[in-house]
């Protein structure tokens, strides 16, 4: 009986990839053929049932084509999420970025964004499967270290173990980084052409600031309907509805 | 269908036949009269009719008629005939007291069917007060001309019989207020040829000025100052005063010509017959006035911009749900009368994101006897750029109204618009709107950029999980290797340490060891046993090494020792002497030899235990 069930899960699972690979393709050809907007639903259907870093970069591809940059840039911060080393999704990103009219000027030191860019270079699990590989050669080099009688093998072995509890600790440290963005979402995308930031989460808030679609923000906090965004170095209120979570 | 068309046609074609046949049956009278003065009311009809109903002229005594008199035309223009009739019926009627009547119509039967007349509006103006003008009971105009002609020309060109007059509407007005100056020419028993156009108008400093469109002049029957004038309107124009205060209004000239029969010396009867006339100009001088103008009340609401009048407000939008690059117009009719033409054109504050261009306006004014009134239209024009939802307020538009003597806020509703994003963005997704300019590079020519094609290799079974170790279960990833490590550790070091400590014992206890073997070789040596003492000192030399070079007993060989020995720094002199010894040692043990010998080999046994102890191994 357990067999049987097992076998039936299998098929279907085997089933259920041949149809999503039909529908792939089906989305493929319908955005070869320019008719993005068909291809975007194949695309966002198939999504609706697993999240896929490649399904999110052809979506983004179609969204720029229909020229909904927002949409696209979205959707090529989430294929990074998933893969952060997508070349193409990259590329494209960088350049609808290029695309969007605000210029966000990050003031940020230069550590710091070299610390973002080396955290988003890989995902999370691969960090973390870094920290626990990296601490076990600490507690090798440890061992070494401890029993060897060898003098030249005791000093390798002491620098070597140092050097991997260091590389283990930030590796484990970007690790949370990224499963605290992933888990918060406050990170999102301007979906609205424009939307002026207003200094109180209500309409007749002062206008701060205006942003165009596509543009980055972050998001401090939220009050019903009011998101308390960051921006370089403004921060305003924007309405939940002009903005989307990546 | 067709039955139904054809009558349709039929009934189209008896309207068009009747309408060339249309009877008009009109009554024409003059609009004043002076009471005792006989004048015409004339009913024409454009028919053969017959059986005039006059109604009954109470007001006004019939002198005589009606006489009926008929004329009729026939004429071909481009081969077309057309024929007209008409039939005039007239009397001669005469008012009998001042005042304005009505005389109601009159019927005729015209085919045996009655037609009805329009009424007349007589206003009958009484007698000239002063008989001291000639034409005073004067029945008959040709008498009257006569008599003007015969009396002296000084006196009937007087400013009595000739002035004008200036007559302003209201003489107490708010700021922007409309009224209206007249000039009229008042002339009694003079004969006006015309008006030169040495026409001097004052400036009208002060005001806004919007001229009336003078038609052909035209006189009328008026009583003023107790005496009948002809009446001529020179010149209308609606003023609004353009600032508070008393604004006075300089004199206006105007110049007449006059016929005045020339006095000839020889009179022959041709001059009675034809009459001599000459021309002679007149200077007229309107008087000034004043306007007493009063400020606008304070508290003028924000929006206020000088409108000043009775105006509504139509605003209408082209479309709420747009897409991009797609025009929204709005348009704002403010109708009604007043000071139009200063309206100021209110501004819509677009949001951003629309591209808004200048507002056209179209007037549409009348100028009447009332004032300035029509409708200004304004097309505002703006072409979203960018998708979202936006919110266009509210216009204001502010006015005084004169009527109520308050101000007035006219507002537009806030207009919600839906804008999507426009079919036209597809192909060049917002290339030059966007402001994204790439240099011309010289040395690659780049002819476009594009995002990269998408991904087309086969979709991965692999379900990607957010992550693959749960965050529940990573610790036990440290702590059971680190435990694994831990217990290494501590089985290895114990290890490592028995071993040392056993190696160590026999380090330290190998001379001891040695010495006590060396005692039984001396003693198996005194007791002449030669085979106890080469294997006591056998064993001594072995176990020395054994144990002083940390040496297992199964790896104890001769070249091992020495190669240790060559590692820890012994000199090759030493080494021979060990290797001497062990061979010596070896070799006697099987061939016994001299007793000298085992003295010898005890010796250097001793010896060498005693260098190697020496030494730093």
């Amino acid at each position: 009986m357990r067999k049987i069930f097992v076998i039936c899960n299998f098929l279907l699972a085997i089933i259920c990839s041949v149809m999503a690979q039909s529908a792939f393709d089906e989305a493929n050809t319908a955005y070869a053929e320019g008719r993005y907007e068909e291809a975007a639903k194949g695309y966002e259907a198939l999504l609706a049932e697993q999240p896929d870093e490649v399904l999110y970069y052809n979506l983004g591809n179609a969204r720029y084509k229909q020229g909904e940059l927002a949409q696209a840039i979205l959707n090529y911060e989430r294929a990074l999420r998933l893969k952060p080393n997508y070349k193409d999704a990259k590329y494209n990103l960088a350049f609808a970025q290029s695309r969007i009219t605000d210029n966000i000027n990050e003031q940020d030191f230069f550590l710091s964004s070299w610390a973002r860019t080396i955290r988003n270079s890989l995902n999370e699990s691969t960090w973390m499967i870094l920290s626990i590989v990296l601490f076990i050669f600490t507690l090798v080099g440890v061992l070494l270290f401890l029993l060897s009688r060898e003098l030249w093998l005791r000093k390798t072995a002491f620098h070597v173990a140092w050097i991997a509890l260091l590389f283990s600790l930030v590796s484990g440290l970007n690790a949370a980084s990224l499963h605290k963005r992933d888990s918060l979402r406050n990170e999102a995308i301007i979906t609205q052409g424009v939307v002026n930031a207003k200094s109180s989460p209500d309409r007749s808030g002062t206008d701060l600031f205006t942003l165009h679609e596509g543009t980055k923000v972050t998001i401090r906090e939220t009050l019903s309907e009011w998101a308390n965004v960051h921006v370089g170095s403004n921060e305003g209120w924007i309405r939940l509805t002009c903005l989307e979570r990546i | 269908m067709k039955y139904r068309l054809s009558i349709f046609i039929l009934f189209i074609g008896m309207a068009l036949s009747a309408y060339a046949d249309e009877v008009v049956f009109r009554a024409q009278a003059p609009k004043q009269v002076v009471v005792g003065r006989p004048f015409q009311l004339t009913y024409t009809v454009n028919q053969r009719s017959r059986d005039l109903r006059a109604p009954e002229f109470t007001d006004f005594d019939v002198l005589a008629g009606p006489y009926t008199s008929t004329s009729s035309s026939t004429s071909f223009v481009n081969g077309h005939r057309s024929s007209s009739f008409t039939q005039t019926y007239t009397y001669t009627l005469m008012g009998q007291k001042a005042g304005t009547f009505t005389i109601s119509p009159a019927t005729v039967k015209v085919d045996g069917e009655n037609v009805q007349s329009n009424g007349v509006r007589i206003q009958v103006l009484p007698e000239d007060e002063q008989p001291a003008a000639q034409s005073s009971g004067q029945t008959s105009p040709d008498t009257q001309s006569s008599q003007s002609s015969q009396g002296s020309q000084g006196t009937s060109i007087s400013s009595e019989n000739l002035f004008v007059r200036t007559i302003a509407s209201k003489t107490r007005v708010h700021e922007q207020e409309a009224l209206m100056i007249t000039y009229k020419l008042y002339f009694a028993n003079v004969d006006v040829a015309q008006l030169t156009n040495n026409t001097k108008l004052p400036e009208f400093t002060g005001f806004l000025k919007q001229e009336l469109e003078q038609g052909e002049i035209q006189t009328e029957l008026e009583h003023y100052n107790g005496r009948n004038y002809q009446t001529a309107v020179l010149y209308r124009t609606i003023l609004y005063p353009q600032h508070s205060g008393d604004i006075t209004i300089e004199p206006a000239r105007f110049e007449a010509v006059l016929r005045v029969q020339t006095r000839s010396q020889v009179r022959s009867i041709f001059d009675d017959f034809f009459g001599s006339y000459t021309n002679v100009t007149k200077m007229l001088t309107a008087p000034g006035a004043t306007i007493h103008v009063a400020a606008l009340p304070s508290g003028k609401p924000a929006g206020f911009s000088g409108g000043v009048g009775k105006f509504t407000l139509t605003p209408s939008i082209s479309q709420t749900e747009v897409q991009t690059n797609d025009a929204i117009t709005i348009k704002l009719d403010i109708t009604g009368a007043g000071n139009m033409k200063l309206l100021k054109t209110p501004a819509i504050d677009w949001p951003e994101g629309f591209e808004p261009y200048d507002p056209k306006v179209t007037n549409n004014f009348n100028t009447t006897t009332a004032g300035v009134s029509g409708t200004k239209s304004i097309e505002y024009l703006a072409i979203p750029r960018s998708a979202g939802e936006y919110t266009i307020p509210s216009v204001k538009f502010s006015y005084f109204d004169i009527d109520e003597k308050a101000y007035k806020t006219l507002s537009t509703p806030e207009y919600t618009v839906r804008v999507k994003r426009g079919a036209g963005d597809v192909s060049s997704p917002s290339s030059e709107e966007k402001g994204v300019y790439y240099p011309q590079k010289e040395d690659i020519k780049q002819l476009g950029t594009d995002i990269r094609y998408i991904d087309t290799k086969p979709l991965k079974v692999t379900s990607h999980k957010s992550q693959i170790i749960h965050y529940n279960y990573l610790w036990l990833f440290y702590v059971v290797p680190l435990a694994i490590a831990l217990v290494l550790l501590i089985v290895l070091r114990k290890q490592i340490k028995e071993n040392s400590d056993v190696t160590r014992v026999r380090y330290k206890r190998a001379n001891k060891v040695a010495q006590k073997r060396l005692r039984s070789a001396a003693a198996a040596m005194k007791a002449n046993d030669s085979n106890a003492f080469y294997a006591a000192i056998e064993q001594a030399a072995w176990t020395y090494l054994s144990d002083r070079l940390s040496i297992p007993t199964a790896d104890l060989n001769k070249e091992n020792i020495a190669s240790i020995l060559a590692k820890k720094g012994v000199s090759e002199a030493l080494i021979k002497d060990v290797m001497n010894v062990l061979s010596t040692a070896e070799f006697a043990r099987y061939a016994p030899s001299t007793d000298h010998a085992m003295d010898d080999l005890y010796a250097a046994t001793t010896n060498l235990i005693n260098q190697l102890e020496n030494e730093k191994i």
